[in-house]
């Protein structure tokens, strides 16, 4: 806006005090022609001017100024083949004036011109008036009005159907920091600019954006449909300028990387008020408000220094509002793509207040209300989260309650519980120990600690005691068969370590009327991508008949032992383990086995006995006496190294008869089996429920 | 005394030669072909053009031969010539193909558009987010970066998978090469001096 009117003044400090001289009276003077050389002023310089007047009457003369070449200060380019004419010029006493003037040049900025010009000068008091109409800018078109008196100044300028690229090309070229767009968005502006001398005191500019379709080379600011408003007041002030935006996106959409922002149907507006102090380079933050409705409301105020290391000294930021999933969808979920918390659906609310003191994030609150995170892939989830967090840097502890109603950790429930914790600089721990339902059991947690771990993941700790669970609902839950039976135990010491969580003590199962425990539990990366899992269990005094029944298996009495030594898991599927699973030594219950059972036996060994079974005189034995059953699984790389309870003619028993008949061995001749297809084998036994042998 | 000493001596370079190179010989030729079965299954295109899968029945019989021959390569001749076997066949790598393929679909028009790229490090990128919509910006960047996370941990869990967790540059730089060779017309790579090639 400033590029018209130093134009302007070239012509209009040049022209005044020729005329006047040439129509000083006693000279009878029809033509004045002047060449005037070189001039030049403050960032500006002409070359080659000539003024010519031919005088018309005693008041009029027409008027015509000439250069060659005008260079304008640093970032308005040149102006040449400068025209300024006025077919008929007035001069008063008071004032010389041109009411229909021409200004042709050809700028290197702006292109050809040809603007219409009017002007006033007042003799006595220096004053001008001047307007130019149609200069081609950007293109569109802008006006200008300027009144210059001694030093004040007064510039009101409107541009309409100015074209962004074409504007952000030319303020990048002038040296503003600007992403250049391109695309198709127009700009009108009305600017009323005043000030003293070189010194703007006051500005008042208002804009409103039409963008179509516009983004940066790089695609990391665009927009479309935008409709956009700004209003900007700039005052001079003794320190430097005090300045007052509001900005209001109406419709479309603006994506500046990595936040989309679709327009509200109520308006998204920004508004800030704020001194700029030069002196100190430091800006002073009155206030700010970011408003999109139906999303977030912040209002805040702080102080800047923006040059310094530090930009941030002081800031106050007051979450007032903020409305899930519109918070986490628009503004969240950007920063944490590659996270566990990548994929939430969310919803409720949440308000909060962040407090920077020096530099440095001193003091955060959040209230949650109602809020609701759960994981897309449902590795978790939290219902109807509320209550109060608190956190501040200091020794003192701020003490937090939060509360939710239900969750999940991989499909399991959690049910309602309430948390009280304290936090410091760096560390959380649990005010009072916390009872989570987990099923139709509790979670006792104690003792919980949180503290940032090396390499600044976090780590933490408690002591746990798991009150029964019922195996029913934990294995549906899990996807896994039905079980009967309860999960218990004292688990005094679980870690969490960047990742990995280890589990102390012992679990305990009470299933199949037997005993299950779990040692040495751990967890790798639980919600990373390939979760890892370590234990060792031992079984104890199992009975086999509830066992066989839940797998309808096929019905086998007597009790089993065993031990599954390093069972890892992998993506929650075994891929290594020690297994042996045998009838105890000492065991004197009854041992039979069912023609059912014998013959799923068989065909998981691949040996086909069940077959032959079924057609020899053995099928009129509804069961069977057995010695001893067992078998041995050692897994690796896919492969199970296989094994029964005895050494058997070149394989092994995997169920020794008895002496008295009806003897019935079942013996494995394969040492060596795909685990996989092993376990499609006993996939397919123990879901086909017809009985083969009667 | 001469007839004793060279058989030592061989027996002994042999012995040497054997128990240097046995760990540090990356099975190239395997790896490739095991990259190109998971790349396909991803694309989702028919096997056949490459190798297909194996049977589990057939691997066991694989593993159950190559094993002691294996064993003896390594130890009685050059091992350069004892090329391993590449297993790809854990639950991780099954799952990560798994979520890969189902990912493909939603990867794929990209691809196409040339709005996503290959990378000279097996991954995928934004090459041009101007070929995407506005409002599908942050669909796809979640999508690059579930994909390079799998792509990852795939490079990671194969060489782990084979006992070598430090073949993973190897198995990577492999990868790297065979989506782009396994690659349809018209999708974009970067090239081995980072400038951006249509295929």
């Amino acid at each position: 806006m400033m590029l018209p009117w130093r134009r302007v003044r070239v012509a209009l400090l040049l022209a005044p005090g020729l005329l006047v001289m040439t129509a000083l009276p006693g000279f009878a003077v029809d033509l004045v022609k002047l060449r005037l050389g070189t001039i030049a002023g403050a960032g500006w310089s002409a070359q080659a001017v000539t003024l010519q007047l031919n005088l018309l009457d005693d008041r009029h003369a027409a008027l015509l100024l000439q250069a060659q070449r005008v260079a304008l200060p640093d970032g308005f380019g040149e102006l040449s083949a400068i025209t300024l004419s006025c077919a008929r010029a007035q001069f008063t006493t008071t004032a010389v004036s041109c009411a229909e003037g021409i200004l042709k040049t050809q700028s290197t900025l702006l292109g050809q011109q040809h603007i219409q010009l009017t002007f006033r000068y007042q003799l006595d008091s220096g004053r001008i008036d001047t307007a130019l109409r149609g200069i081609h800018a950007y293109d569109g078109t802008l006006a200008l009005r300027a009144r210059l008196s001694d030093t004040r100044w007064q510039i009101d300028a409107t541009g309409t159907a100015l074209s962004l690229p074409a504007v952000t090309r030319q303020l990048v070229a002038t040296g503003i920091a600007l992403p250049v767009v391109a695309g198709s968005a127009g700009l009108d502006v009305t600017a009323q600019l005043s000030g003293v001398s070189s010194q703007l005191q006051e500005a008042d500019v208002a804009a409103r954006l039409l963008a179509e379709e516009v983004s940066d080379a790089a695609g990391s600011i665009a927009a479309e449909n935008l409709d956009v408003s700004l209003h900007a007041t700039v005052k001079a002030i003794a320190t430097g300028m005090r300045v007052v935006l509001d900005l209001s996106g109406r419709q479309g959409a603006l994506y500046i990387d990595p936040v989309y922002v679709e327009m509200p149907p109520q308006p998204l507006q920004i508004n800030a008020r704020f001194d700029w102090s030069s002196a100190g380079q430091q800006l002073l933050l009155h206030s700010f408000s970011y408003r999109h409705p139906g999303s977030v409301l912040v209002e805040g105020h702080g102080l800047f220094s923006p040059a310094a290391d530090v930009p941030i000294r002081d800031l106050q930021l007051e979450l007032r509002q903020a409305n899930f999933p519109s918070l986490y969808d628009t503004y969240l979920r950007p920063w944490l793509y590659g996270s566990m918390l990548a994929d939430l659906d969310t919803a409720g609310e949440l308000s909060g207040a962040f407090s920077w003191e020096q530099g440095k994030l001193g003091r955060v609150s959040l209230d949650p209300v109602n809020l609701t995170v759960n994981d897309r892939e449902g590795r978790f989830g939290l219902n109807a989260v509320n209550g109060r967090v608190r956190w501040s840097d200091t020794t003192v502890p701020a003490r937090s309650e939060l509360a939710w109603s239900s969750g999940s950790v991989f499909q399991v429930a959690l049910g309602a519980t309430d948390l009280v914790i304290d936090a410091g600089h760096d560390y959380a721990r649990l005010a009072q120990p916390v009872a989570i339902p987990v099923l139709d059991g509790v979670l006792q947690v104690a003792d919980f600690q949180l503290q940032p771990g090396a390499d600044a993941a976090w780590r933490w700790q408690f002591d746990g005691l798991l009150e029964p669970v019922s195996l029913s609902q934990l294995s549906l839950a899990l996807g896994w068969p039905e079980l009967a039976g309860k999960l218990s135990g004292v688990i005094p010491d679980v870690r969490y370590d960047n990742g990995d969580l280890e589990v102390g003590g012992v679990l305990l199962v009470r299933a199949f009327e037997g005993e299950v425990t779990l040692r040495n539990l751990k967890l790798q990366q639980p919600f990373g991508l390939v979760p890892r899992l370590q234990v060792d269990a031992r079984a104890d005094n199992i009975d086999l008949e509830t066992l066989t029944r839940t797998f309808s298996f096929g019905r086998i009495e007597g009790r089993l032992d065993g031990r599954i030594d390093g069972l890892q898991l992998e993506s929650w599927r075994p891929v290594a383990f020690d297994a042996v699973f045998a009838t105890p030594e000492d065991d004197n219950s009854r041992h039979r086995i069912s023609q059912k059972a014998v013959d799923n036996i068989s065909s998981i060994g691949g040996g086909g006995v069940g077959g032959a079974l079924s057609r020899s005189f053995l099928r009129f034995f509804k069961d069977f006496p057995y010695d001893r059953l067992g078998i041995r699984c050692r897994l690796e790389r896919g492969i199970c190294d296989m094994g029964g309870v005895a050494a058997a003619p070149e394989g092994y028993y995997l169920v020794k008869g008895r002496l008295l008949p009806p003897r019935l061995d079942v013996i494995g001749y394969a040492d060596r089996v795909n685990w996989d297809t092993l376990i499609a084998q006993i996939m397919a036994v123990t879901a086909r429920q017809e009985v083969r042998v009667e | 005394m001469k007839t004793i000493r060279i058989p030592v001596a061989m027996t002994l370079l042999l012995f040497v030669a054997a128990c240097v190179t046995i760990n540090v010989y990356f099975p190239a030729e395997a790896a490739q072909k095991a990259a190109d079965r998971i790349i396909m299954d991803v694309y989702g295109e028919q096997p056949g053009k490459t190798d297909a899968p194996l049977e589990p029945q057939s691997r066991i019989h694989h593993n159950e031969m190559s094993f002691p021959v294996h064993a003896l390569l390594n130890w009685f001749i050059s091992p350069a010539h004892a090329e391993a076997d590449i297993s790809v066949n854990t639950p991780a790598i099954q799952q990560l193909q798994a979520s890969m393929a189902k990912r493909h679909k939603q990867l794929a028009p990209y691809y196409k558009s040339g709005a996503v790229g290959m990378t000279r490090d097996g991954e995928v990128t934004l090459r041009d987010q101007k070929l995407v919509p506005l409002q599908e910006r942050n669909t796809i960047k979640s999508l690059i970066s579930k994909e390079d996370d799998d792509r990852g941990a795939l490079y990671r869990e194969i060489a782990r998978a084979n006992g070598h967790p430090e073949w993973e540059p190897e198995i990577r730089a492999i990868f790297a090469k065979r989506w782009i060779s396994n690659a349809p017309a018209g999708w974009w790579y970067m090239n081995t001096q980072g400038a951006w090639v249509q295929k």
